[in-house]
């Protein structure tokens, strides 16, 4: 089990990803406003990203092609909430896509779903917005590789359970029958050390 | 618990698997619009969405952007070309095969009926022939000697029946035909069949079955349906 989970494939080579294009403001507001061809430029800039976190969560590709549609369709028809002048439309994207996949494995382990509308309030874009110009850089995002590159075997596990499974803490002790508390401190300080790389990226 | 205690529950929280009393205290202390925690559960979006940008990168299927762009109607217009000259294509195509198809049942059919005319036609010789070939056979002229007579021969078998060969015959008005009568001595004239002139004014006409061998052979003109007995004057007779 663990030795499926380990080496996941955070192993990426070069980051080939970013999450904050500078005219995104401007592509939100052509989907707004149902621009012709707006639609296609969100694909170009995020399909290949979301398919590959879909495709990593579910490991379906039939599956993960039913998800991307239902992603960028969410957006879609969601976009009218978001705020193009202070929104990131590339963190938007990613967690509707991660939480359709969610929904997805739970619905699969047959665990349907009060928590399918937790996500549906959590990735509201109105949540999405204000972030500082910085956090979404590539620079951030190469950091946050290193530092959890450098997480025990343990602490990549409980990240991976809750980033791409979807798993409460109680649901990651049973899956790898530990005690709940050290569980806990696993997530916790992994949580941390991913935080602090971050946090130190701020201050140089 | 203070905001700085959940710090570490904040992307747990947003990522949905956060549970019991620590989930709670979040959504309390978001309720007060926290300014340190609106700024932490910021701070965990980030976090997050730097981790899910972080998978192995695959290239998906081309269709895919096809279909995603479908579904909120943004395909390119050259495909909806492409679809709708195919359609017309299969249209235009179907619409000829249609046409062939109708012509070549039209030729068909006419093929037959041709084909139907000859076989009944050669079968009628071939009756005529073994007619003419019965010894007992006896043959009768007509119209031999008038100006512009109707001409020709009636031939009687009294165990096949009448063989009417003539030439000359006038073109009939619309709606007419000849009938040919076989009248008995001292008797009424019997209808004996209809039949139709060629375009040379040439006619055939068999009636099959015995007959008296001592009888009268006449042709009139008659309505298109035949008449039970003459309604108009003899065209040409000859007696056996």
């Amino acid at each position: 089990m663990l030795a499926r989970l380990i080496p996941v494939s955070l192993a990426l080579a070069l980051l080939q990803v970013s999450l904050r294009f500078k005219d995104d403001g401007d592509l939100a507001r052509r989907l707004k406003a149902r621009d012709g061809g707006a639609m296609r430029e969100l694909y170009d800039r995020y399909g290949r990203l979301v398919y590959s976190l879909i495709l990593r969560m579910v490991r379906n590709s039939a599956a993960a092609e039913d998800l991307v549609q239902e992603t960028f369709l969410r957006v879609w028809n969601r976009i009218q909430a978001f705020d193009q002048e202070r929104g990131a439309l590339g963190p938007w994207v990613v967690t509707v896509a991660r939480n359709r996949a969610i929904d997805y494995l739970r619905s699969a382990d047959g665990k349907m779903s009060a928590a399918a509308l937790e996500l549906d309030q959590l990735e509201h874009p109105g949540r999405f917005c204000d972030f500082e110009d910085r956090a979404l850089s590539l620079d951030r995002a190469r950091r946050i590789k290193a530092a959890f590159e450098k997480l025990t075997p343990h602490q990549k596990t409980v990240v991976e359970l809750a980033y791409y499974e979807g798993l409460s803490q109680t649901e990651m002790a049973e899956r790898m029958q530990q005690p709940l508390g050290t569980v806990k401190t696993w997530v916790r300080s992994a949580l941390k050390a991913l935080r602090e790389q971050l946090t130190e990226a701020a201050a140089v | 618990m203070t905001c700085e205690d959940l710090r570490d529950s904040y992307e747990l929280y947003a990522l949905g698997v956060l549970e019991g009393e620590e989930k709670r205290e979040v959504e309390a202390h978001l309720a007060r619009n926290c300014a340190a925690c609106e700024k932490y559960l910021k701070d965990a979006l980030g976090v997050n969405a730097l981790m899910l940008s972080q998978a192995q990168e695959v290239v998906p299927p081309s269709r895919l952007r096809r279909r995603v762009l479908s579904s909120v109607g943004q395909q390119r217009a050259g495909w909806e070309w492409v679809a709708a000259l195919a359609a017309a294509c299969s249209l235009i195509v179907a619409l000829w095969l249609g046409v062939e198809k109708r012509i070549t049942d039209r030729e068909l059919a006419n093929a037959r009926a041709t084909l139907q005319q000859t076989v009944g036609e050669r079968d009628r010789l071939e009756q005529a022939v073994t007619f003419l070939n019965q010894p007992e056979t006896r043959q009768v002229n007509f119209g031999q000697g008038q100006p512009a007579p109707p001409r020709g021969n009636f031939f009687l078998n009294p165990r096949m029946g009448v063989l009417l060969i003539a030439s000359n015959l006038p073109a009939l008005p619309a709606g007419k035909t000849y009938e040919m009568w076989v009248i008995p001595k001292g008797g009424a004239p019997q209808p004996a069949g209809l039949f139709q002139s060629g375009p040379q004014g040439t006619a055939m006409h068999i009636l099959t079955g015995a007959v008296d061998s001592n009888v009268t052979l006449a042709v009139t003109v008659e309505p298109e349906s035949g008449s039970p007995a003459p309604t108009s004057n003899v065209l040409f007779a000859a007696g056996f």
